[in-house]
């Protein structure tokens, strides 16, 4: 991220990439999940690292994670939860995502934005809030942005009392 | 007084003639029962404490919550490893308090009181202030765990000074332990990355369900979908097996099953490269251990509890659990991925992806294990006619116990009754 405050292009992109991650959440938010999957590029993948590790440069393949999704996995996980056999999550939690702090860069044909999220997931007796930062790396394809890469960096100490991300972070 | 106390405590009904075993709903409930629990229980037997590759270089130190106690876990610069109570003998502040790191000397933020990783009071400000031997008077040091032992790289503690020794409290669970030590010649290691998550239930229904090969089916049925959607991750071995009683309350089951296995069951999913490192990987396996271990090790999948507290799950990948309570009503959870030292990065990345899928609170089947846990606990609140649980599956049998029977279970549960009746005599 720069830290320098420059207007112009930046600003615009950072509408547009704004666009994208509050369209993300409300999807999420109205469980609209196949429309959510739609917004990444056939070769996605969906990140959330543990808590006792660096999660801005932990590595999937050489670290124990909590989600450690490619595409099919994150096709899989859509499907799983639109079923009832999907207990954890039938019936329903409510969640609501809030995305902020959003800060965009450029490099090369990816765009990578940072942001601050709290989400909370509510149900039976529990409500839950999950807070953190997420890394989105987007690409253009076919005249649109795709999210080619999320992942969901959590700030507690721990997942407690959570016990489950049984949602979409 | 006593007579009360044996009245009030819930007793397990073990009737074996009639195939009847039933546990009291109020075990999960009763606050009383959980402080039984924490002195008959976690402050009297061997429960895990850590792996020692985690503690790979002299000078290293991870904390950690051992039922519910403060333990700073070290090695000092002679590699010996140390257990100490996490807490100043000054004025009780705890003295480490970062979650690991390398370090030769923990100063305490206090009053600047520091100590070496095992245990020792190096320095203190200000020492005029006190007499002559102050410093080297034993209760001024950090005090050690009463016990500690290590079976293999396993590292337990024990808050009681006496009672068995480790292998002997462990009975024919080592074997198990050591089964899981053998899939590598390089040895094992915990991989980096803790899944530490919370369940709002009772510890001892995550005993149960971490070998209850009977609500898979049903509890399941979205992850086997899963398994079958997903490119060839599902071979065509079916799911089978027996339950075994280990002694002193530990058991396990021991099964075959359709997952791939990174240390040597393939699946289509993997690919003809796959194939071939596995095929050397199970070769190399044979020639070690020779065949018939070989192909326990690779083709069998094992669920253990340690009583009380220790799941070892040797499955899609091997996974190394504790769970704690701090409430009738609630655990606090630590999970980490066990590996062999060296393996390539393929198998590595698939044995990763293998543990995320299934295992944990992102995963595909642990959520739902979660969900039926504390829809149990919130069951528990109608009281009712129906007061106990049925645990009886399989006890009418005259061969084995399957694994989807609930032998493993009442392991479990006779040695929790004998351990908190014992309390009260």
């Amino acid at each position: 991220m720069t830290d320098t405050i420059s207007p112009g292009a930046d600003l615009l992109l950072r509408l547009q990439v704004e666009d994208l991650l509050y369209l993300e959440a409300d999807l999420l938010d109205r469980w609209q999940l196949d429309e959510w999957l739609a917004l990444f590029t056939p070769d996605a993948h969906y990140f959330v690292p543990p808590n006792d590790i660096d999660g801005d440069t932990a590595d999937p393949n050489q670290s124990l994670f909590y989600i450690n999704d490619d595409h099919v996995r994150m096709r899989e996980r859509v499907i799983r939860l639109n079923k009832v056999g999907a207990h954890s999550e039938h019936p329903r939690s409510k969640v609501r995502h809030l995305v902020s702090n959003v800060r965009v860069r450029r490099e090369g044909d990816v765009i990578h934005a940072r942001s601050s999220f709290v989400v909370w997931r509510s149900k039976d007796i529990t409500s839950d809030a999950f807070v953190g930062h997420y890394l989105h790396e987007i690409v253009m394809s076919e005249g649109a942005m795709k999210i080619s890469r999320k992942t969901c960096v959590l700030d507690m100490e721990a997942l407690r009392p959570h016990a489950r991300i049984s949602i979409i972070l | 007084m006593r007579g009360a106390d044996m009245a009030d405590h819930p007793q397990i009904i073990d009737d074996r003639q009639a195939s009847r075993f039933l546990v009291p709903r109020q075990a999960f409930t009763s606050r009383e029962t959980f402080e039984r629990e924490c002195a008959a229980i976690f402050d009297r037997c061997w429960l895990y404490l850590g792996h020692a590759s985690e503690l790979a270089a002299p000078g290293a130190f991870i904390t950690r919550k051992v039922a519910r106690r403060p333990i700073l876990f070290t090695r000092d610069k002679e590699g010996e490893f140390h257990a100490l109570f996490n807490a100043c003998p000054h004025r009780g502040a705890l003295v480490c308090r970062e979650r690991k790191g390398a370090s030769r000397a923990f100063m305490c933020m206090y009053h600047g009181w520091t100590f070496g990783s095992d245990g020792h009071l190096m320095s203190l400000p200000g020492s005029s202030g006190y007499t002559e031997n102050f410093k080297t008077d034993p209760q001024k040091q950090m005090v050690h765990v009463p016990r500690m032992e290590r079976f293999g790289d396993f590292f337990f503690i024990s808050f009681a000074s006496d009672g068995e020794d480790l292998a002997t409290y462990l009975a024919g669970a080592g074997d198990f332990l050591k089964l899981v030590s053998e899939h590598s010649d390089s040895g094992m290691q915990i991989v980096g990355g803790t899944q530490e998550y919370a369940i709002r239930g009772n510890w001892k229904l995550l005993a149960e369900n971490s070998y209850d090969g009977y609500h898979a089916a049903c509890n399941h049925s979205t992850y086997l979908d899963y398994l079958k959607n997903a490119n060839g991750a599902l071979g065509a071995t079916p799911l089978s097996g027996v339950a075994h009683n280990l002694g002193n309350g530990h058991a396990a089951v021991e099964y075959s099953a359709p997952w791939g296995r990174p240390i040597a069951q393939w699946v289509p999913l993997w690919g003809e490269e796959g194939k071939a490192e596995i095929t050397a990987i199970h070769a190399s396996l044979e020639h070690r251990v020779g065949p018939e271990r070989a192909d326990r090790i690779a083709h069998k999948n094992r669920n253990m509890v340690i009583f009380p507290n220790l799941v070892v799950n040797d499955i899609m990948a091997v996974t190394v659990r504790t769970f704690y309570p701090t409430a009738p009503d609630y655990m606090e959870i630590n999970a980490w991925a066990l590996a062999p030292r060296e393996e390539s990065e393929w198998l590595r990345k698939y044995r990763l992806y293998n543990f995320t899928e299934f295992l944990g609170p992102g995963g595909f089947a642990t959520p739902d294990d979660v969900e039926a846990i504390e829809k149990c606990q919130q069951g528990y609140a109608t009281g009712g006619d129906a007061l106990f649980n049925d645990i009886s599956k399989g006890m009418n049998r005259t061969d084995a116990p399957q694994f989807d029977d609930e032998e493993q279970m009442r392991c479990f549960w006779r040695e929790w009754d004998r351990r908190v009746a014992m309390e009260e005599a």
